[in-house]
């Protein structure tokens, strides 16, 4: 993973499998941390409509997300 | 919509929710009814798709070669042809919320359940089987749902995998219409 030449060649690839397997990825990756920061400032007494502010959705589509995971 | 299901019927859709969440389904599909269907011993719909001479074995295999759904994963070695360092990631989100704050995240486990419980939905081509199940039953004059109708339901289902499974194992609607028929017949003959 240190070696850039490699990253940057398989960046690059035009294989749609090792693309579209780097999109999947990603947006596992996005929603894990989008749960954390959600949680995390819910934690902290912020109200739905800061946090969808700050994601840039609307209220009802943050809070229709994670309504039922407790936050 | 239950009430009318016999014991097998209930229990095949019982068990194709858990057909669909160990795929780690969103959804249960035409797919897992059909997987439901040959979880449940000596049903009338197995005897049917016997009559087919199917192979039970290769149709499940089909099953889980389709689409397996849920989340996706996160795998570093794809995150890293994008230059995501997916330890680095992870060693942050620990120093913020943790040790173990990302892998803790129902999203990286892939969990569907939040407060539910882990209740599965029924995906639209699985309910209209369910539904053509019913009208199965009733243009048969038969008072119950018993697993052939649900079996006849996934085949008129025809934008269900079920249905493509199936079809492609030589099944098709009106043969098994008329061997349901035959055996419901003959079932009521011997008692």
């Amino acid at each position: 993973m240190s070696d850039a030449t490699k990253v940057a060649a398989a960046a690059s690839s035009r294989d749609p499998a090792v693309g579209l397997a780097a999109v999947a990825s990603l947006r596992g990756l996005l929603e894990s941390l989008e749960e954390l920061q959600v949680s995390n400032a819910r934690e902290q007494g912020w109200s739905w409509q800061q946090i969808a502010d700050a994601l840039r959705v609307s209220r009802q589509a943050v809070h229709k997300k994670y309504r039922r995971y407790g936050f | 919509m239950f009430e009318r299901f016999t014991g097998n019927a209930r229990q095949a859709v019982v068990e194709a929710q858990r057909e669909a969440r160990e795929r780690n389904a969103e959804a249960i599909r035409s797919e897992h009814l059909l997987a439901g269907i040959y979880a449940v011993p000596d049903t009338l719909a197995v005897t049917v798709l016997e009559a087919f001479s199917v192979d039970r074995d290769a149709v499940v295999r089909e099953i889980d070669r389709l689409r397996p759904g849920g989340r996706p994963a996160i795998d570093p070695e794809a995150l890293s042809t994008l230059g995501i360092d997916l330890d680095e990631v992870r060693r942050q989100a620990e120093e913020a919320f943790g040790p173990g704050a990302l892998d803790r995240t129902r999203a990286a486990r892939g969990d569907k359940g939040g407060w539910f419980g882990g209740h599965i939905p029924f995906e639209r081509s699985a309910k209209k089987a369910l539904e053509l199940a019913l009208r199965e039953a009733i243009n048969l004059e038969h008072n119950y749902i018993g697993t052939e109708h649900v079996l006849l339901g996934l085949l008129r289902t025809e934008d269900g995998a079920a249905h493509h499974v199936l079809s492609a194992h030589g099944v098709s609607l009106a043969p098994a219409r008329v061997i349901v028929e035959e055996l419901v017949r003959r079932r009521r003959k011997a008692g």
